[in-house]
């Protein structure tokens, strides 16, 4: 009998101590930097907090959080960032060693989630401001400057042209177009520029107004601008089109972010379709920002966000943001220097160019009211707001085409 | 379009390059949909006015629409047609015969009301 437990014991402990080392906590502990591990567990409950508690972009902040978090529990192998190590897919390691976000970041690798997203975004936006206003473009344009002016303060500071260029495009406000061009050309700092984009783009109420009054005076917020012109349905049918083959024709690297933006549109405004438009407009999205959502948030393991570079992409994010919107403000009060009294522009309206649909033109709106409540920018704020988005994916087109 | 992919970009005059270049490309481009979306407007706002033509009244109107007089023809004309229209009843019976079929919805053994049988 006691021969049976002794030679038994052995293989009890062993089997205890086999199990015990194949924890997660173990993992912490015993791997190199399982520190770190710890660290980034504690930014996901951090972003977790910010999304449910003060609902910051909630839909993508918090998916990423828990895609964070799923990334950094030790030995739970959902994602290996050695399967696309050198900005490729390594299919010959992929098929035994893949964990389920490995498959789900497949979407993000090859560029279709953020397209995906860019149909839906189209199908939710109402182009008709901008094709009431077309002068809103150079405002959406404007506030892309911040993106160029970023790229270059992300040069100085040693990060490679590829990496300046993703860095820069935060200023775009545009989380979609942000991952499509980081995935293109620099899949390492996906991370932490999905993470900056959207926690700035939720911080636009707190960002952007302090540059708006500091760059106007309370004349130029008080501007009211004339009625908007109603715009017929074959306009919006063919605007998206037109728009498409124009882009498409001048930069083909911006034609999958514009050419979906606007299938998304034409869904909406041709009326034909309407089953399909309320897909893309829920289920698609819904399903694709889950996807989305987990999967940057799986690329943020804890040796590519806890380093000094985080830092600087976090810093050049607000950086790129105030440029942009300053960008924005600026142009709007040199173009009411060579227009008519009655043509003249809110300057306010022109810090919505930085994407961000549509929390940067209810900033408009608001900060407008508060000198003259009786004073309705926001109409006005969506044509800058939605050429943004236009301005951003051409950028990122722009960009890519350069750097890719 | 001008492709430095490929390029091996070493310095700030580059950099300096890209960057600017780009700028210029970003403006071009949407200036360039400002001049489509104002064509779009100017064909689209400045379409052919409708033709009008003096009424009894003086005030014009377009040959699309109506005369006020016209409306108030139509109008009764419709309201007389109609009326003329009711629902009325063809009086005649469809129903040839009732038969009580058993269901037990109406049973009375199987009534829920049933007292306690009391020896």
């Amino acid at each position: 009998m006691l021969t049976f437990l002794t030679s038994e014991s052995g293989f009890v402990w062993d089997s205890i101590a086999t199990f015990a080392e194949s924890t997660g906590i173990y993992g912490f502990f015993a791997t190199e930097g399982g520190w770190k591990s710890i660290a980034m567990i504690g930014v996901a409950f951090l972003l977790l907090y910010l999304a449910i508690k003060h609902k910051f972009e909630p839909l993508l902040l918090f998916t990423i959080a828990f895609g964070m978090l799923l990334t950094n529990l030790p030995f739970a192998n959902m994602y290996h960032t050695e399967l696309f190590a050198g900005g490729h897919v390594h299919w010959g390691e992929f098929v035994n060693s893949a964990g389920l976000l490995d498959y789900l970041y497949l979407g993000v690798k090859l560029g279709i989630y953020p397209c995906l997203i860019f149909v839906g975004v189209g199908a939710m936006t109402d182009f008709g401001p901008l094709i009431a206003n077309p002068k809103s473009f150079l405002l959406g344009a404007a506030a892309q400057i911040g993106i160029f002016i970023t790229f270059l303060g992300a040069f100085a500071l040693g990060f490679s042209p590829a990496e300046s260029g993703s860095i820069g495009i935060i200023g775009g406000a545009d989380g979609p177009t942000a991952i499509y061009l980081t995935s293109r050309l620099a899949p390492e700092l996906l991370g932490p520029i999905a993470v900056a984009a959207y926690s700035y783009m939720a911080l636009v109420p707190v960002i952007q107004p302090p540059i708006m009054r500091a760059l106007t005076t309370k004349k130029e917020r008080m501007i009211r601008m004339r009625t908007l012109r109603p715009v017929s349905k074959l306009e919006r049918i063919l605007f998206p089109i037109v728009i498409t083959v124009i882009i498409a024709l001048l930069l083909p690297s911006a034609a999958p972010l514009i050419g979906c933006l606007m299938l998304g549109n034409l869904m909406k405004e041709c009326g034909v379709v309407d089953r399909l438009s309320k897909t893309v407009q829920n289920e698609l999205m819904n399903i694709v920002v889950i996807f989305l959502g987990l999967t940057v948030g799986a690329t943020a393991t804890a040796d590519a966000f806890l380093n000094v570079r985080t830092l600087g992409i976090l810093a050049l994010g607000v950086v790129a943001f105030g440029i942009g919107s300053a960008s924005g403000v600026l142009l709007a009060k040199l173009m009411n220097l060579f227009s008519k009294e009655e043509n003249k522009i809110n300057p306010l309206i022109g810090s919505a160019g930085v994407s961000a649909v549509p929390m940067a033109a209810r900033v408009s709106q608001t900060v407008g009211q508060k000198d003259d409540p009786s004073n309705f920018l926001l109409m006005h704020a969506m044509g800058p707001n939605v050429a943004g988005v236009v301005g951003s994916a051409v950028a990122a087109g722009i960009l890519l085409s350069f750097l890719g | 379009m001008i492709i430095l992919a490929n390029t091996t970009i070493t310095g700030w005059s580059e950099m300096l390059w890209i960057a600017l270049i780009s700028i210029c490309l970003v403006f071009t481009t949407l200036v360039l949909l400002i001049g489509v979306m104002k064509l779009f407007g100017y064909i689209f706002s400045h379409k052919k006015p409708v033709t009008t033509a003096a009424t009894v009244s003086g005030s014009p109107i377009a040959h699309t629409q109506l005369h006020e007089d016209e409306v108030a023809a139509i109008m009764t004309a419709l309201r007389l047609y109609m009326s003329a229209f009711h629902d009325r009843e063809s009086e005649v019976l469809t129903i040839h015969s009732i038969k009580r079929a058993y269901s037990p919805w109406n049973s009375k053994i199987h009534g829920l009301t049933d007292m306690p049988n009391k020896k």
